[in-house]
């Protein structure tokens, strides 16, 4: 048979949220779209290998070796059945992270590749790979890794949370296309990658039609068709599809998951957070940017409800009002997705973040006058004292054109389009203008073509080039770079500097917007600060896995006086 | 007797990775022994069998069969194995409590009836201090567990994270039979559990000593650190605690049900196309582990006693195998800065590794430094290199840029250089 026989896509049952979230011994599922690929036992796709390998008991579960290409839990709602069959977690976590990797595909326009170092074309996924409350990513591994553990007389699996499976899967995906983000940066780097992982996870599950209509209406009748005007006001909507979700999500998995979505609805606007000391740590501080997204995601919501009719007084159809949610997840899903392309390669803060995504936005869809996205995002931002890094939160936020004119006719556009070495070469010429470091390590860690497609059916073709430098000094050289040294570091301790500039070229191969950090800059001097105040430059060096040590210590809130260890 | 000791002697015995201290105060013909700690977990090389009795016998010799007081630090096996009984009552602990102790003092966290006692204003609540003494019991359970478990993630890239994860695994198992032996011993009033700023229980017992206890905060004393550290963070011990119950719950669970997780799913092969993720699972399981142990292994290591005997103008300092999260509580105090000025004696704190010889703490000894002090800084360590840590992670133990600085700034004593036929050597301090 041909491909081109098939359909391109096809659709997979999964859990919908996590076995905790049921009525009646009736789970809460839901399908999601994946490539329709020729699987092999594992799964094993041509992107993902499904592996159920206990590390724990030394023990290897034979994988289901027929029906692959049907969808065998398709009638299966018997939450038991589902939560007692290996083969089900299996499809569960392949089908989340195939559904994911091509959310992000079709957001980005371009085919995805995993970051490993050796190229390899497949994650591979371990369901149940070890018997411990953790879940996490693991580059060097090439892997992604549920752990499971007993609780109150049942076993909890992390593999069968949607939210835990999709932030891992987004971990992999984010550290694809910025492989420079796992490195120790500043405070809002460092918190970034969580924040990201948890904002995907959450508006992915706000595209589910089952779990809107579960944050609605939770506790009423389950053939309610209407909705009261009050229950889809703001504050109500924070608390049914925020506050009031969390509190149906089990508790055992709080330590894994994390708790964003409640922070979500508890951190309220108008207060400065990031500047507060108890926001400094990782998870707090990336609480800060999910409270921001999902806020914006409500009132996205609520806006596009102003302009339903009521079927009565005070009364709306609520299946309309699910597919408005469902519209609005999708849409801020989208835009979050390809904010990555419009961010720098190294060093991110929330601000950079804040402009990405109003760039992104504005790219996708120029025309905002309808619901007006991008005011309702810049204005729930600044709420959260998260201004856009462009111009310093003044003026519409975007990232604005290059300052300076380019050179260009070195290479042709073409080649511009893929080859590292022709893009190289247009850096090189133009170093001055793009104000780089001449002394610095320079190389193209990235070149991507983009097609993307708008609400409007706009096609926008780009080419995203990621471009890093660092310097290697040792500390009492920071001065003459003019980088302030960290108070009590020592003279002779080394420092790496990073720096870098995403490139991003339009159809006519002309640089729309050059986004980065200067190595020597200014703002090294706060980095540098940030990561000694945390002992990153203590850290003890191996093969840590670093998502590990991160979920590790949200669970245990631990943390260590390292300026005292020798 | 005179009113105050003209010198002291510390014993070290050498057992390998654990600590032994015979410290003595002498009032002219008098003497007045002290056992600081009797464990190991990994005996010297060309130590015969029975070795810790040998030790123990030695003990008894020294001391003539005659203890003011024995004093264990925490539970680690390397500091209490020693302690363990037998039922022919001829085992080192047994020796040991033939020595007939006056005082046996341990950390508050080893009261049994810790729960009950915790009424002062500085102890915590009832709740928090169950609480805390069933997570330790907690961590030790977690460690028994994840030793069946290290036997099949031996693979050539995890077998130094896997011998790493046995060692300090075995060292944090509950070593039932020593803990019920020091209970034993310190019955009929003798026991006494100590807290940072409490009475030492040696009070009136050492004419011309005063017996500072800096270590282990209280749950409540932890806290004060904490917000001082990190303000408005929730209270460090709950977090810590919840971790641990529920690691314990989980192995207990884990235990109760023993049958396989999925008992009727087929079971592969050795598949040829997932061998290579195989080992490298195991290799992140060993190495994921290893933290989690570690992290345990410290917090136990910070119920650790910590110990100033103040002689007039010196004094002398045996901190366990604090780290500094228990240090933080007396060093942030003036009044206890100013004590620390005077030591002269250091017993290195937790064998030396990285952490537990804070660098403000040795920043305020006034007797470090250059040669030919007559009352220069001496500091003892009982260690064995190799066995712990990795110096590739700059982890060992001991710690080489800790033992560089020991070396340069203090008459610097360590186990390695005692051979097994010596047993032990002794220092001494004249305080005349």
């Amino acid at each position: 048979m041909q491909f081109t026989d098939q359909l391109p896509h096809r659709s997979l049952t999964v859990l919908a949220q996590d076995p905790s979230v049921s009525r009646g011994g009736r789970a809460l599922t839901d399908t999601v779209t994946v490539p329709n690929e020729a699987l092999s036992p594992g799964p094993k796709g041509h992107r993902i290998h499904v592996i159920d390998y206990d590390s724990s008991t030394d023990t290897h579960i034979a994988p289901l070796a027929d029906g692959l290409d049907d969808d065998p839990f398709r009638d299966v709602s018997d939450i038991d059945a589902l939560v007692g069959n290996p083969h089900f977690h299996a499809q569960n976590v392949y089908a989340l992270t195939s559904a994911t990797l091509l959310r992000f595909e079709e957001g980005l326009g371009r085919r995805m590749n995993w970051g490993f170092p050796s190229g390899a074309h497949q994650i591979k996924i371990a369901p149940h790979a070890f018997r411990e409350a953790n879940a996490f990513y693991t580059r060097q591994d090439e892997a992604l890794l549920f752990g499971y553990f007993p609780s109150r007389r049942k076993t909890v699996f992390t593999c069968l949370s949607h939210d835990v499976v999709v932030h891992e899967a987004t971990h992999a995906i984010l550290d694809g296309l910025r492989r420079e983000y796992t490195r120790p940066s500043s405070a809002d780097q460092a918190a970034f990658h969580e924040a990201f992982a948890d904002i995907v996870a959450l508006l992915s599950a706000f595209r589910m039609e089952n779990v809107v209509r579960f944050a609605l209406v939770r506790g009423h009748r389950r053939d309610q068709r209407i909705i009261k005007e009050e229950s889809i006001e703001l504050d109500a909507l924070r608390q049914s599809a925020l506050a009031g979700l969390a509190e149906e999500f089990g508790s055992e998995l709080t330590g894994v998951r994390g708790d964003a979505l409640r922070r979500s609805a508890e951190l309220k606007e108008g207060v400065d957070y990031l500047s507060q000391p108890e926001f400094q740590e990782v998870h707090r501080r990336g609480e800060v940017l999910v409270a921001a997204v999902m806020n914006t995601f409500l009132k996205v919501w609520t806006r596009r409800l102003e302009a339903l009719n009521p079927v009565g007084a005070g009364k709306y159809d609520l299946d309309r009002v699910i597919e408005e949610g469902v519209t609005a997840a999708a849409h801020l899903l989208r835009i979050v997705i390809r904010a990555i392309d419009y961010t720098p390669p190294i060093d991110l803060t929330f601000g950079d973040f804040a402009s990405a995504l109003l760039t992104a936005d504005r790219e996708a869809a120029p025309d905002d006058r309808k619901y007006r996205y991008r005011k309702i995002l810049q204005d729930t931002f600044a709420g959260y004292f998260i201004r856009p890094a462009s111009s310093n939160g003044a003026g519409p936020g975007f990232w604005h054109a290059p300052r300076k004119d380019m050179t260009y006719g070195y290479s042709g556009y073409a080649e511009m389009r893929w080859d590292r070495e022709a893009v190289f070469r247009f850096i090189w010429e133009n170093r001055g203008a793009l104000e780089l470091n001449d002394d610095a390590f320079t190389y193209v860690a990235s070149v991507r073509p983009v097609t993307r497609m708008g609400p409007d059916n706009f096609i926008l073709r780009e080419t995203v080039v990621e471009c890093v430098q660092l310097v290697d000094v040792e500390a009492r050289e920071l001065a003459q770079l003019g980088v302030e040294k960290p108070g009590e570091m020592p003279d002779s301790m080394p420092v790496r500097l990073q720096g870098g500039v995403t490139l991003v070229f339009d159809d006519y191969g002309r640089l729309k917007y050059d986004i980065g950090t200067n190595v020597t800059g200014g703002n090294q001097s706060g980095r540098l600060k940030s990561l000694w105040q945390n002992g990153e430059f203590s850290r003890e060096i191996g093969s840590e896995r670093r998502f590990a040590r991160m979920h590790r210590e949200r669970a245990m809130k631990y943390s260590s006086y390292w300026q005292e260890q020798w | 007797m005179p009113g105050k000791p003209d010198r002291l002697t510390l014993k070290t015995y050498q057992v390998g990775f654990g600590d032994c201290f015979l410290l003595t105060f002498h009032y002219g013909e008098t003497a007045k022994h002290i056992l600081i700690d009797f464990g190991s977990t990994r005996y010297p090389r060309g130590a015969p069998r029975g070795y810790l009795k040998k030790v123990a016998t030695q003990i008894k010799k020294d001391c003539g069969e005659d203890l003011l007081a024995v004093i264990a630090t925490h539970r680690h096996r390397d500091h209490i194995r020693g302690f363990e009984g037998n039922s022919k009552n001829n085992g080192p602990g047994d020796l040991i409590e033939q020595c007939n102790p006056d005082v046996v003092i341990q950390p508050w966290t080893e009261d049994p009836d810790a729960p009950r006692n915790a009424s002062g204003p500085s102890m915590g609540s009832r709740e928090d201090v169950q609480s805390f003494v069933q997570s330790l019991d907690g961590m030790n359970l977690f460690a028994r567990s994840v030793l069946p478990e290290v036997r099949h993630l031996f693979t050539p890239a995890s077998a130094a994270a896997a011998a790493q994860l046995a060692f300090i695994g075995e060292n944090n198992i509950k070593n039932k039979n020593a803990i019920r032996k020091l209970i034993e011993m310190g019955g009929n009033g003798r026991g006494h559990y100590v807290f940072h700023g409490g009475k030492s229980g040696l009070e009136g017992k050492l004419a011309g000593v005063k017996v500072h206890v800096l270590g282990p905060p209280t749950l409540r004393q932890s806290d004060e650190i904490r917000r001082q550290a990190h303000r408005n963070e929730e209270e460090y011990w709950h977090f810590q605690d919840a971790f641990w119950r529920f690691q314990a719950h989980a192995v207990r669970e884990t235990g109760r049900r023993g049958s396989p997780l999925f008992p009727d799913a087929p079971l592969a092969g050795d598949l040829i196309g997932t061998r290579w993720f195989r080992t490298r699972l195991k290799t992140a399981r060993a190495e994921t582990l290893l933290k989690i142990v570690r992290i345990l292994d410290d917090a136990m290591n910070n119920t650790s006693l910590i110990l100033l005997f103040e002689i007039g103008d010196t004094a002398v300092l045996f901190p366990g195998d604090a780290q500094i999260e228990n240090w933080m509580f007396a060093l942030g105090k003036p009044k206890y800065q100013k004590l620390l000025k005077k030591v002269r004696l250091y017993k290195v704190g937790h064998h030396g590794s990285l952490n537990a010889t804070p660098k403000s703490l040795w920043d305020l000894f006034e007797k470090r430094g250059g040669r030919g002090d007559p009352e220069r800084l001496k500091t003892v360590l009982s260690t064995l290199g190799g066995v712990h840590g990795s110096s590739d992670r700059n982890t060992e133990v001991p710690r080489r840029t800790l033992v560089k600085a020991l070396k340069r700034e203090s008459d610097h004593m360590s186990t390695e250089d005692i051979p097994v036929a010596e047993m032990g050597r002794t220092i001494e301090l004249d305080l005349s």
